[in-house]
């Protein structure tokens, strides 16, 4: 059986550059996983998952970083950790769903471990700052054999824990666009207890001027196999003054593009029950 | 000046060593050739037969010592309870055939039942073999609930419990299988009088699987020694029944099997008996001459060692207009898992705390446990008790708002007090402010007050109030046997080593038992040390259960303090040629003739002449009185002082999703005396924690083959720091116990049942829909409100 | 080769070993080191009786708090940690341990070495907590014995006796 005290044996690789890490990249592929936090890998690892090989990013320097600039945005490396996301002013007034996702994610053990950009290579459905990124536009920067690749978080998440990385690039960095005026945005969960993975997640990010919605982007997690954009209700949202009746609207959304199951954590049937509250009311803590 | 030290908010006598990290569990133990043993569990199946077990390649990877299947350990069966050894013989035959689990068995019962077992250089290497042996099962039909076991046809577990039955109150014992009382003026019972009652409620309730989740995982080191003696390290709640059992099971003479309680890092009634004690025992005893050790994993604690007795429990309650009870009716159906292990028990208790509680005309209670394919339940905490809080508090409070009577007035008029039979028949109750207890709290949290502004409110998230009362036990005599044998021990500076073997789960009991010491004989606390544990040193005591430690084993620790305290006096007076009764002696122990203070011998030249009793050449004689003094108590109980109890919840449940806020929690305890209050605080505080998690997220969850699905914190959720309440105790000692030791009652297991039965009923309160199975999850609640077709603007 | 030579500095005494790459901290410090305060609880980061602190330049305290089961051995090679043995001088207790001690926030103790560490970490982070902050910085430890009640109590306890002993230099 797996064993929570002892991991699967596996080859520990460190390499002391990206440029090496990648080439590790390249000769395991996917008979390695990367490491930067450990939250994961090492639980994976309890659970009897586990891969050929690891590589960990401990000895990669530089990556520890979270940059921010009124004209350039926000730029996280691989080895910022969750709370050192949480703990930049910057991040908070600025992105106040990321913040919040990071803030309330794992333990304060794990958030000095786990790092954001990890959250989202995991592609949990039921991640936290996957949900909040995903809503924020977020970009996610590859570093390959053949160098640099960007992409929108959009086009990140495929399936149930499938992803765009490609099994020789590493996830080197993940960029938020710079903030503008009237942009809000906002994360909630619903958890059994304080400590704990999601229910469900929704995150919003809303472009707001004189009462209406000039642009949304409302993301959920848990309510489908991978984290997901309610398109239909962007699109109820979008030129709309903020009312009580469109909120309705968009809550009553809400039900047809979800598609959650039942398991340990709660059943479908709740699922569906309070994803519209829960969309409905990270709206209304967006604006305010 | 009063050295006294008996209620006083003194630090703890472990904490420094626990707040290091230096105390030692049975994990930290490590010994010179220590070997590691795996045992290896049925992870595939519920419930299945052992078809073949093949050792081949586990036995080819290096540092394996040897792997051992069923064949090669005892024959015998065993139990891994005390059932046996608490009750008289002819009682035993009520329980029948009870010893039916093996330490590897061919007949899996439940997911994580033992097979076989690895020992080998290194916990990986164990573990890597245990990995490599290959089991072939046939797999057996899936029972995961008593419902479908006890159909007929039902795949048998056992040829010993026809039916699938593991056990009912049964004929001998309890006429018509019920414990109870029928109504003394016409001997009718509930069925009669139903007709008569101007409101009955009932309800047909589910309680869950709860896990104790101590946080030290089970842990124990065995030693076969060359010289035939087997020693066992465990963290067991019971040492010396533990000793006995083993000796049993391996056949050897108690003087050759020594077991050794470690620090003990939780119990909550899990370590009642044993768990893994037989498999390490047995993997040492293929390798004598060095100590094995078997350690779980996190996860084998919830598929491998005992839960609480879920089930379904219906009941129903009838009364007259004015309120007077009439009649109780109950019946507990419980899930057993796949061996008898506690049998019946937890299920008559919850009958017992029935009977404690109110004065109904009758009561009439029944219950069974069917086998299924989980892990066995067990004792966990209150054992029956919560279960009972959960069911009877809800709805005495359905009653009472259909009778429309204030049911904090009802509770108070109705419950049982001085003179009444508590939860076992013929003993009755010697003291009793719950009372008290009712008006502090709802005093300390504005029940009134609140009560009304909440009759008012509108919106979404609503709050509500509840209230329950408990009963509960100080040791279980005269059901079980109550025995705790210490010897004091007066060392040569007059200095004493108490032994007995008391287990401190985390509980304070040590620090209780030694300031009960001290307060006994009138010295300080760093002149008593406790030394518990070594069942080679310490006499018999039952273990940690049933909330005993300071009802039952605390007499003890007393007489046999008073005994030391006694022969000193003695010999001080022949030396002061005084009679006993005219001297005294002072915290610097001096004694001395009352009203004649210079007549004195100091009690440390006594102890020390006691031992070094020189003859002195000059005149002859010998110098002092010989003779190390010892004080000794063999102590039975012969008297149960049951604590009671008021606890009343606020909560705030959102509508919308279904979620609770326990905003408030007050618990007020009829403690009697509290030796030491911070404990006594602490084991209240933390009941609460269990209690909110019996009501609100603990259950365990298995899929249709009887596979766990939440054998970890990440899907076992328990209520958190910030999930907690600020619970508030509030200690009543106004009722002192007069047969209590120093006036106290217990308070171990009493602090979960309030909790679970008031937030029950404040959940109630606040939207209006009460719930019949536990926990009350987000789930259960939203689908309430849907079902009831409710609206909250 | 999946060994691994590391340094350790553990309560100020350096460790030069060689670690298997799968081999958790954790493991690592109980097994190889005998460093038993250390406990194993659940394995996953969930029970953080495992809590130990580690060195870390971001962090204005200049360290702060990790489960040990979740770092491979080898990753942690050149990092200063302590342990709830190390927290005070010269062995003795430190101002959360005393107050642990004094409000009588232990029972079982099995958190209780997990549960100063992060205390410790809490306060260096956030002299200031309010209770609120107290019980959700709290989060990731797990007791079943106390309900918390007397842990949040002693954190409050050292807060105070923290902040006096500040004033004071």
């Amino acid at each position: 059986m797996p064993s929570s005290r002892i991991l699967p044996e596996f080859e520990l690789l460190m390499p002391q550059s990206v440029e090496e890490a990648v080439k590790l990249l390249k000769k395991y592929k996917a008979k390695a996983s990367v490491m930067a936090g450990g939250t994961d890998v090492v639980v994976s690892g309890t659970q009897g998952f586990a891969t050929e090989a690891v590589i960990s990013l401990a000895k990669v320097p530089g990556l520890d970083y979270v940059k921010f600039s009124k004209s350039g945005g926000l730029k996280i490396g691989a080895l910022a950790t969750l709370q050192m996301v949480a703990d930049s002013a910057d991040v908070k007034k600025n992105y106040p769903a990321l913040y919040k996702s990071a803030a309330i994610n794992g333990t304060p053990q794990t958030r000095n471990m786990g790092t954001v950009v990890g959250n989202v290579m995991r592609a949990s459905p039921s991640g936290d700052c996957a949900c909040a990124l995903l809503a924020l536009g977020a970009k996610i920067v590859f570093q390959g054999p053949n160098g640099k690749r960007e992409i929108s978080i959009d086009e990140f998440f495929i399936d149930y824990k499938k992803t765009a990385r490609k099994a020789d690039e590493l996830a080197v960095e993940i960029k938020l666009p710079a903030p503008k005026t009237g942009v809000v945005s906002a994360f909630n969960r619903i958890t059994r207890t304080t400590l704990d993975l999601s229910k469900i997640n929704a995150a919003v990010c809303l472009t707001v001027s004189g009462g209406v919605c000039k642009s949304a982007r409302i993301a959920m997690g848990a309510v489908a196999p991978k984290t997901i954009r309610l398109i239909d209700s962007e699109d109820l949202l979008k030129g709309q003054k903020i009312s009580d009746a469109i909120l309705d609207a968009i809550s009553a959304s809400v039900g047809s593009q979800i598609s959650p199951i039942d398991d340990v954590r709660s059943t479908a049937e709740y699922r569906r029950e309070v994803s519209p509250v829960l969309v409905r009311r990270t709206i209304e803590e967006a604006i305010g | 000046m009063s050295t006294s030290v008996v209620g006083k908010r003194i630090p703890k006598v472990d904490s420094r060593d626990k707040v290091l990290g230096t105390a030692e569990y049975a994990g930290d133990i490590r010994m010179k050739g220590m070997l590691y043993g795996k045992v290896v569990r049925c992870m595939e199946y519920s419930h299945a037969r052992v078809k073949s077990i093949d050792f081949k390649e586990a036995m080819k990877i290096p540092g394996v010592i040897k792997c051992l299947g069923p064949k090669d350990v005892t024959k015998k069966g065993y139990n891994t309870t005390i059932m046996k050894l608490l009750v008289p013989e002819e009682f035993c035959e009520v329980f029948g055939e009870i010893a039916e689990m093996f330490i590897f068995n061919q007949h899996v019962k439940y997911q994580g039942d033992a097979v076989c077992g690895v020992i080998a250089e290194t916990e990986e290497i164990a573990e890597r073999a245990a990995d490599k042996i290959k089991i072939k099962y046939e797999p057996l039909p899936v029972y995961m609930r008593a419902s479908e076991s006890r159909k007929k046809g039902a795949f048998q577990f056992t040829s010993l419990k026809p039916g699938n039955l593991a056990g009912e109150f049964d004929e001998a014992v309890f006429p018509d299988n019920a414990y109870g009382w029928p109504d003394a003026d016409t001997g009718k019972m509930g069925d009669d009088l139903e007709s008569e009652c101007d409101v009955v409620v009932e309800g047909n309730f589910y309680v869950p699987k709860q896990k104790q989740c101590q946080m030290e995982n089970h842990a124990y080191v065995a030693l076969y020694d060359n010289r035939g003696k087997l020693h066992c390290w465990t963290s067991t709640q019971m040492p010396k029944p533990v000793q006995v059992l083993l000796a049993e099971l391996f056949e050897l003479p108690m003087s050759r099997m020594r077991v050794f309680q470690t620090v003990v890092g939780g119990g909550f009634g899990v370590r009642l008996g044993m768990i893994a004690e037989p498999h390490a025992c047995a993997m040492a005893m293929a390798v004598p001459g060095r100590p094995v050790k078997v350690e779980f994993l996190r996860e084998e604690d919830w598929i491998a060692s005992e839960t609480r007795f879920p089930g379904n429990y219906d009941m129903k309650m009838g009364f007259k207009e004015d309120g007077t009870p009439i009649f109780v009716e109950a019946n507990f159906c419980a899930d057993k898992g796949g061996y008898y292990t506690h049998g019946n028990g937890p299920v008559f208790c919850a009958a017992a705390f029935v009977h404690g509680m109110y004065k109904w005309k009758t009561m009439r209670q029944k219950g069974q446990s069917y086998f299924t394919n989980n892990v066995p339940s067990g004792a966990y905490r209150g054992y029956g008790n919560p279960q009972t809080s959960f069911v009877q508090e809800q709805l005495v409070e359905e009653a009472c708002g259909k009778l429309g009577i204030d049911s904090i007035e009802w509770r108070k008029k109705w419950h049982k007090s001085i003179g009444d039979e508590t939860w076992l028949k013929g003993v009755t109750y010697a003291s009793d402010d719950l009372d008290g207890c009712i008006d502090l709290a709802v005093k300390d949290i504005k029940w009134y007050e609140k009560k009304k502004k909440y009759a008012k409110q509108k919106g979404k998230k609503r709050r509500g109030l509840g209230i329950a009362v408990m009963n509960h036990t100080s040791g279980a005599w005269p059901m079980l046997l109550e025995h705790t044998v210490c010897t004091a021990k007066l060392n040569e500076d007059c200095t004493v080593e108490l032994m007995a073997s008391i287990s401190d789960l985390g509980t304070g009991g040590h620090t209780a038992m030694t300031q009960m010491a001290a307060d006994t004989l009138g010295w300080p606390m760093e002149d008593i040390h406790l030394n518990s544990g070594d069942s080679d040193v310490c006499g018999f005591d039952i273990g940690a259960h049933a909330s005993r430690t300071v009802y039952c084993a605390g007499p003890a620790i007393i007489e046999a303090c008073e005994s030391v305290k006694k022969q000193l006096m003695e010999r001080a007076a022949q030396i002061l040629e005084a009679r006993v009764e005219d001297l005294q002696m002072d915290s610097k122990k001096v004694i001395s003739v009352k009203g004649n203070s210079k007549k004195s011998v100091d009690a440390r030249l006594i102890s020390k002449q006691g031992v070094y009793n020189f003859f002195d050449p000059v005149s002859g004689k010998q110098i002092g009185i010989p003779g190390q003094i010892q004080g000794y108590s063999s102590f039975l109980a012969n008297h149960c002082s049951p604590p009671m109890g008021a606890c009343i919840s606020e909560v705030e449940v959102d509508t919308e999703t279904g979620e609770v806020k326990v905003l408030e929690l007050v618990n007020a305890h009829d403690i009697g005396k509290a030796i030491h209050p911070p404990s006594v605080e602490g084991q209240l505080e933390g009941g609460a924690q269990q209690g909110l998690g019996f009501v609100t997220t603990e259950d365990i969850y298995y899929d249709e083959n009887g596979l766990c699905l939440n054998s970890d914190f990440t899907d076992y959720k328990m209520p958190g720091p910030s999930d907690m309440p600020k619970a508030k105790i509030i200690l009543v000692e106004t009722a002192p116990d007069p047969i209590a030791p120093m006036g106290a009652k217990s308070c171990g297991e009493s602090a979960l049942m309030g909790p679970i039965g008031s937030v029950a009923n404040a959940i109630a309160d606040a939207i209006g829909i009460r719930f019949y199975e536990a926990p009350v999850t987000p789930e259960r609640i939203l689908k309430g409100i849907k079902e009831s077709g409710k609206t909250f603007e | 080769m999946n060994k691994h030579p590391i340094t350790l500095t553990i309560n100020n005494q350096e460790y030069s070993i060689t670690v298997a790459g799968h081999h958790t901290l954790l493991q690592v410090m109980r097994d190889q080191l005998d460093l038993t305060e250390v406990k194993y609880g659940c394995g996953r980061g969930e029970c953080g009786a495992c809590t130990v602190l580690v060195d870390d330049d971001n962090e204005k305290s200049g360290r702060k708090a990790i489960d040990a089961c979740l770092a491979l051995a080898a990753t942690m090679d050149g990092k200063k940690l302590t342990t709830a043995r190390g927290l005070g001088e010269n062995g003795d207790l430190n101002a959360v341990q005393q107050a642990f001690v004094d409000e009588s926030g232990i029972q079982c103790g099995f958190c209780t070495p997990g549960m100063v560490v992060k205390s410790t970490d809490l306060l260096e982070k956030n002299p200031k907590a309010t209770e609120e902050e107290i019980r959700f910085g709290l989060e990731g430890n797990i007791c079943r014995c106390t309900g918390y009640v007397k842990i949040v109590d002693s954190v409050k306890k050292a807060q105070k006796v923290m902040t006096k002993n500040k004033k004071k230099k």
